[in-house]
């Protein structure tokens, strides 16, 4: 019984020491005085797992000083840990063809349990005018 | 009897262990989730989500617009390696020229260098030929890529900061840009 007990406290401490991941809880002006431009989306979601922690809230553009589209992203992860993800974005001209660019990195990111996050890119180009985001699990 | 059987299983499965744990040659997506993750050096990804990160933000400030004739030019200047490693600036500064330039917001002088020296000195020479082909440019690019290393036990940590500025004319920074990455572990891994 002794034994028990010990082991039971042990794999306690053990899993409140090395498993406690923190949430995040936030506070912001209301109402905002930015008024985001929100638009319609397409989603196709493969991986229903990183569709929740790593979930897609909303997406807003808006246009640079440059004329270039800058896209972004609202994302939300709907767990209580920590998620590691990695998104690129894909860009495509009025023809639907997708542009070349030496800049699509593939960006490794993170966000904690319950937290809202942001990522945004730009157009490489003025005459992109559509766009794609590729999310993925990473480790 | 027993032996017999034993041993060739035993040979066989080493073989087959052999094969299967060694990966073969094979092509990566250059800055894909299949790079090799190192934290004593920079990864080929760290200069892309370094480049990416700059032009993006280069390109949101505006600033290339502010030129009486655009687009603007720009001339690369100093780019100072601080780490412990033998590096190419040219990893980043490439590919921020490269988006630049297909943004159609500015274009890299190559004949404007430090000291007077051009990258390329047979244009530099064509350029002296016709003097009215000159144009100064209109900002330089500089910046500093700096290492810093820290260790808990045999987990490692390097944050690698990647500092730009854009300067015009009169020497004033018209755009600043730094885009820190931070990576964390015990050994090399392959994957984000």
């Amino acid at each position: 019984m002794k034994k028990i007990l010990l082991l039971g406290g042990t794999a306690g401490l053990l899993a409140l020491c090395g498993c406690y991941t923190p949430t995040v809880n936030s506070v912001e002006n209301t109402p905002t005085v930015g008024q985001r431009q929100f638009i319609t989306d397409r989603r196709v979601v493969a991986d229903a797992d990183l569709a929740k922690s790593v979930a897609l809230v909303k997406l807003n553009t808006a246009t640079t000083p440059d004329d270039l589209l800058q896209v972004q992203v609202e994302l939300h992860n709907g767990t209580w840990s920590l998620a590691r993800f990695a998104y690129r974005f894909e860009w495509f001209d009025a023809q639907g063809m997708q542009v070349d660019n030496v800049l699509s990195a593939t960006i490794a990111s993170q966000i904690e349990g319950g937290e809202d996050k942001f990522i945004s890119g730009i157009a490489p180009h003025p005459g992109c005018k559509d766009f794609r985001v590729k999310f993925i699990k990473t480790k | 009897m027993k032996k017999l059987i034993l041993l060739p299983v035993l040979a066989l499965g080493t073989v087959l262990l052999g094969l299967g744990c060694g990966t073969n040659a094979h092509y990566v997506a250059t800055g894909g989730r299949e790079n090799i993750v190192s934290t004593g050096e920079i990864n080929i990804q760290d200069y892309l989500q370094a480049a990416e990160d700059s032009t993006k933000s280069l390109l949101a400030s505006g600033a290339l617009n502010r030129v009486p004739n655009p687009p603007a030019v720009v001339g690369v200047g100093r780019i100072i390696n601080n780490t412990s490693q033998q590096i190419d600036t040219d990893l980043l500064t490439k590919k921020i020229r490269v988006a630049l330039l297909q943004s159609g917001k500015a274009i890299t002088s190559t004949t404007y260098g430090l000291g007077g020296q051009g990258e390329d000195p047979l244009a530099q020479q064509m350029q002296q030929q016709d003097k009215t082909a000159q144009r100064i440019p209109d900002f330089s690019l500089s910046g500093k890529i700096i290492q810093t290393l820290a260790r808990a036990g045999d987990t490692h940590q390097a944050t690698y900061s990647f500092q730009l500025s854009l300067t015009d004319r009169q020497g004033l920074a018209v755009w600043e840009g730094e885009k820190e990455i931070t990576k964390q572990g015990k050994r090399a891994s392959v994957g984000f």
